[in-house]
């Protein structure tokens, strides 16, 4: 288990794996190989900070009021023509 | 105010709730403020008519996402030029990425660029690229929802995310490089 995955195929699945979007077999050789490899763990942990990043910028732009009282608005007139 | 679907949850209850996704999806596909509402509001008006045909429990982000980017494509690209494709990848290949990742593994770098540097990267990005990196890393949608938005293969998903996402690290690193937020390696 987890022996069969040298850097270059770890690396490949590096984002798929952090993004848990590998399969629960590829996932334990990936993570198999994060536990012997340091310099590829390194680069699991910096992967990771980019991701984390970007999700937290995401989450601090939302649709201003202006805009959504605008679109309930114009759901309003469309409910109401029928 | 909306009539309920089949299973009785409203549209109100659906939907509204993704407004700031659909705000934010908009904003970047657009890249200009003024498009991106009316994007939201065409994308919500479409999907208010069609809301017979949303299967309730499937995923009603995905949903949503897809009609505006189908509205996008189809009211909305042709009005600005795309963006040049610039390839770091093919020019330096995984020396980029292994030079930064060596000297910061903690990605300190990133928590230094300001939010409105990181967008601007982004929009920067060749539509394809961003719009895979927008729906995976922003607004949280599987690779499996994301292939059905865009109506490509999931191995077309993922690679053009990992290229989505080596090209924005380029383009975040030599802005950190640029500012002085960290030092070239050389050699």
């Amino acid at each position: 288990m987890g022996q069969t995955i040298d850097c270059r195929e770890a690396e490949a699945r590096l984002q798929d794996f952090l993004k848990q979007e590998l399969t629960p077999e590829l996932a334990v050789e990936v993570r198999g190989h994060l536990d012997r490899c340091r310099r590829c763990f390194d680069h699991a942990r910096f992967e990771e900070s980019f991701l984390r990043m970007l999700e937290a910028r995401a989450r601090q732009e939302v649709c201003p009021g202006r805009v959504r009282d605008r679109i309930l608005q114009a759901l309003r007139r469309e409910a109401e023509r029928g | 105010m909306a009539e309920p679907s089949a299973a009785g949850r409203s549209f109100d209850d659906e939907a509204l709730p993704h407004l700031d996704a659909l705000y934010r999806v908009a904003l970047r596909l657009t890249m200009d403020p003024t498009q991106a509402e009316d994007l939201v509001q065409d994308t919500m008006l479409k999907a208010y008519r069609s809301w017979r045909q949303y299967r309730p429990g499937t995923n009603a982000k995905g949903w949503l996402l897809t009609i505006l980017r189908n509205t996008f494509i189809n009211d909305y690209r042709r009005r600005k030029l795309e963006p040049i494709a610039m390839d770091l990848e093919a020019a330096e290949p995984h020396a980029i990425l292994r030079q930064i990742a060596d000297s910061d593994p903690e990605g300190n770098f990133f928590a230094q660029i300001v939010d409105q540097r990181v967008l601007e990267a982004i929009d920067a990005l060749p539509t394809e690229f961003r719009e895979v990196l927008v729906l995976s890393d922003m607004e949280g949608l599987s690779y499996a929802d994301i292939a059905e938005t865009l109506q490509v293969p999931v191995g077309t998903v993922k690679s053009r995310l990992f290229r989505a996402r080596r090209q924005l690290q380029g383009a975040l690193y030599a802005h950190a490089v640029e500012m002085g937020y960290i030092r070239p390696r050389t050699g």
